[in-house]
């Protein structure tokens, strides 16, 4: 008898390790409309740091999210069909490719914007290479 | 400090006086792929630099390493913070040279070359030769690239528990479009 409640502990251990287990494995990412941002910054500002301070830049910010407000340089879709955004400047601004299924649901939103314009976009700061990279982001205005 | 501003600015002199002398690409393609029994794993980034000499044939890519993306957050999670150490080492580094250069290439239809060069990754350095393709597809100029590498030679320590279910190399795809830049 005894024997049998021990069997059965130890296969209620192991299916809440296996299920633990799975529920890890098939963790889905972040969904980063819903996160909430840790800094809110001007994108100006945001490059400066980034140029006087590349290392303590990237420690501060990188894989961070961050909600930036700034000037919109351009829009434009990659060959993949993913949206980016560039902010202050096309060459050595701040880069933000958009969310795939966050895009798929506001094309209308990634339409309106208007290059010249200001735009606040959320996403999480990858660090610096010629230009800011943020990725994904979802626009918020 | 001094030294290096006149490199900038005899690099910029040269650029003007040669036109464009230089392409460059702020969203290339990196992948590395590997087999498992499980599932596979693959991680792609969209967001690699690479600038291409075009007087030279010199050719050089910098990625993020937290800019590759995996198809489960635990695939990512487990790539930077046990294997790429991304904190330690943000970036991968690659500067090379085509072999055989000459300014024809890049106006000439795609083409195998093979190009020599350093790559950085994991902060180990090493010099490796890989295949790839350049030219002109839809009239952009087009650069492709697809080799292997070993992780255990950039002191990358995959436990042994899933070391012999991973393949012992991992494919590494480049693609990149080429815009001309600076004047």
């Amino acid at each position: 008898m005894k024997i049998k409640y021990a069997i059965i502990f130890v296969l209620v251990v192991v299916l809440i390790g296996a299920g633990v287990g799975l529920k890890m494995f098939f963790k889905p990412h972040a969904d980063i409309s819903k996160l909430k941002s840790e800094f809110k910054v001007e994108a100006n500002g945001l490059i400066g740091e980034f140029e006087q301070d590349e290392n303590a830049a990237t420690t501060k910010y990188s894989e961070k999210v961050l909600e930036i407000t700034g000037k919109l340089a351009s829009k434009n879709k990659l060959q993949n069909g993913t949206d980016l955004l560039m902010m202050e400047d096309e060459m050595q601004g701040i880069s933000c490719q958009l969310d795939s299924s966050w895009a798929a649901t506001n094309q209308a939103t990634i339409e309106a914007l208007e290059t010249g314009s200001s735009v606040t976009v959320k996403g999480i700061c990858k660090g610096y290479l010629m230009e800011i990279k943020v990725s994904p982001a979802v626009v918020v205005k | 400090m001094l030294k290096n501003l006149f490199i900038l600015i005899l690099l910029g002199a040269s650029v003007g006086v040669f036109g464009q002398s230089k392409f460059i690409s702020k969203n290339a393609y990196i992948s590395f792929y590997s087999s498992t029994p499980l599932e596979d794993i693959l991680g792609e980034s969209n967001e690699a630099v690479t600038i291409l000499n075009a007087e030279t044939g010199e050719i050089g890519f910098q990625a993020l390493m937290t800019t590759f993306h995996f198809k489960r957050a635990l695939m990512e999670e487990h790539f930077n913070e046990n294997y790429m150490e991304s904190t330690k080492f943000p970036k991968a580094k690659f500067n090379g040279k085509i072999e055989g250069f000459n300014k024809d290439m890049l106006n000439a239809p795609v083409a195998d070359i093979k190009i020599t060069g350093l790559l950085n990754v994991h902060g180990v350095e090493k010099t490796i030769t890989v295949p790839g393709t350049l030219g002109i597809e839809n009239g952009k100029l087009v650069g492709t690239s697809k080799f292997k590498v070993t992780p255990e030679d950039y002191g990358i320590i995959i436990p042994a528990i899933v070391r012999d279910k991973i393949g012992k190399e991992m494919e590494i795809t480049v693609k990149t479009t080429y815009l001309p830049f600076g004047q």
